[in-house]
């Protein structure tokens, strides 16, 4: 059961601070290479993907998962648990931006008093008060702007540390970094951030290892899914129904390893997913 | 006397014929949301002797609960796309043999103790080709609840499982990119490999 590989994805996804330069140079690179060898049309690039995905893996063995043991070592979970509600809570400033870019209005007034009640009351974001008074945390970011706005994703691509993203994500991962103060802190506080971040998906990562045949393609089919599934609000039924798809099996006509095309959905069947994935629009 | 007995056996042989019949037809007639709801309910019943019973007894309980909701052997077909049709019958044997045996085994190990799960029904819905979604979720003390969508299709006179859906991650999606990418890059027998290794260490860990 993939429960916590989205928080695992996500949290890979917010190592975001350091090689956007390094990234635009992969993207480049990557439109001239291993294209061959394509099977899936959403990965057209998998040879240097999956190269990139390595390179990623090692890191993490030989770097990022030993400080983090020693982090976890050396700092009790109500630490690690307030480190990451402080740098949460300032992300949610990028939240409340992108719910106005959407025109989430009343997520966006919601999430504004979730700020403001975390900053006070929850001494400048350490604790998380919000959530109990029903202000829920919600995942907003500027791919997710991009994909409201019609923007398609474009390719997937594992970018150097940040790990997976796709075409659309590059200036989204751009936007959202600049608009987290914790950008400006300076690097030693971006570097607590890092290491929190990792120590906190240890779980995670180790669901991964744990639940997958080939790491590299399990990472990559939760993240798009993962991703369109934030980007629809959980209106999106792509993948559920795959009724045609054996009936294309049987006949022999499906190209192999072609995406299968959501189902047609009546929208007002699904209202209620809107209401449990985004209860505060 | 020998009429007395003849109704006597007769009584037997209906009760009998009942009896079985209860346990050859063990889902048929139950709607889409009531296989969900029986297997859910097994599956936290398994959960909270979980501890007890272990990893090979916690297989041994959901066996056929799974079996019985779940149609495994449409779902080992649907995870290798098209690379079924030029998979041997023999291979098509053992892959859904295996994945019949992973597929338990992965209940087996993710589901192996109880601290207060509880799953709560949503809403139900007919897809366009005539299957039904179970929108359910899982709550979890002191966490979010996890969304967990339920896609079945009419098998004979049951209704059965082919696909979960946890919080818009699609499982059979998943493990279809794995098993196709694996059979072209690497081949058969590295998937039944790499399979046996999974189970092998769900036993263990």
């Amino acid at each position: 059961m993939p429960i916590n590989v989205n928080s695992s994805i996500n949290i890979r996804l917010k190592v975001i601070s350091v090689s956007l330069v390094m990234a635009v140079a992969l993207a480049a690179c990557a439109t001239t290479t291993g294209v061959e060898h394509a099977t899936n049309k959403d990965d057209p690039y998998e040879n240097v993907n999956r190269a990139m995905y390595h390179f990623n893996d090692k890191l993490d063995d030989y770097l990022a998962a030993p400080v983090s043991k020693v982090y976890n070592k050396v700092t009790p979970q109500f630490a690690r648990t307030g480190v990451f509600n402080f740098f949460s809570n300032l992300k949610n400033i990028n939240v409340i931006v992108n719910d106005a870019l959407q025109a989430k209005f009343m997520q966006g007034a919601r999430d504004s008093g979730r700020f403001l009640l975390n900053s006070t009351l929850g001494l400048g974001g350490f604790v998380d008060v919000a959530t109990d008074t029903g202000l829920d945390l919600n995942v907003e970011d500027f791919d997710q702007t991009l994909a409201v706005w019609g923007v398609p994703a474009g390719s997937y691509l594992v970018l150097p540390i940040i790990g997976p993203s796709t075409m659309r994500g590059i200036p989204g991962a751009a936007f959202d970094v600049a608009a987290n103060p914790s950008t400006y802190l300076g690097v030693p506080i971006q570097l607590v951030s890092l290491l929190n971040t990792r120590a906190t998906a240890e779980g995670s990562l180790k669901f991964i290892d744990e639940a997958s045949l080939d790491p590299y393609v399990f990472t990559r089919e939760s993240f798009l899914q993962w991703r369109n599934n934030l980007a629809t609000d959980g209106k999106s039924e792509s993948s559920m129904d795959f009724g045609d798809d054996l009936d294309e099996l049987n006949s022999g006509t499906k190209q192999s390893g072609a995406k299968i095309e959501p189902a047609p959905q009546d929208i007002s069947k699904t209202k209620h997913k809107l209401e449990l994935l985004a209860p505060l629009q | 006397m020998i009429l007395k007995n003849i109704k006597l056996i007769v009584v037997l042989m209906m009760s009998m014929l009942t009896t079985s019949a209860v346990f050859a037809q063990d889902d048929v007639g139950l709607t889409a949301k009531q296989v969900v709801e029986k297997f859910q309910s097994e599956l936290i019943a398994v959960m909270k002797d979980g501890k007890k019973l272990g990893y090979a007894g916690r297989y041994e309980k959901l066996s056929e609960p799974i079996s019985n909701s779940h149609d495994l052997t449409k779902i080992a077909r649907i995870v290798v796309g098209k690379e079924w049709e030029k998979l041997s019958e023999d291979q098509q044997q053992k892959l859904t043999d295996i994945f019949i045996r992973l597929s338990i085994s992965s209940y087996a190990h993710n589901f192996k103790d109880y601290s207060g799960e509880s799953f709560g029904f949503d809403s139900e819905e007919e897809t366009t080709r005539g299957g039904v979604v179970v929108h359910t979720h899982l709550v979890i003390p002191n966490d979010k609840p996890v969304k967990f969508d339920y896609m079945l299709k009419e098998k004979g006179n049951s209704w059965r499982i082919i696909n979960i859906i946890a919080n818009g991650v699609s499982d059979l999606a998943l493990k279809r990119s794995e098993y196709t990418t694996i059979l072209q890059r690497e081949g058969f027998e590295v998937l039944m490999t790499k399979i046996n290794e999974k189970i092998d260490s769900y036993s263990k860990l």
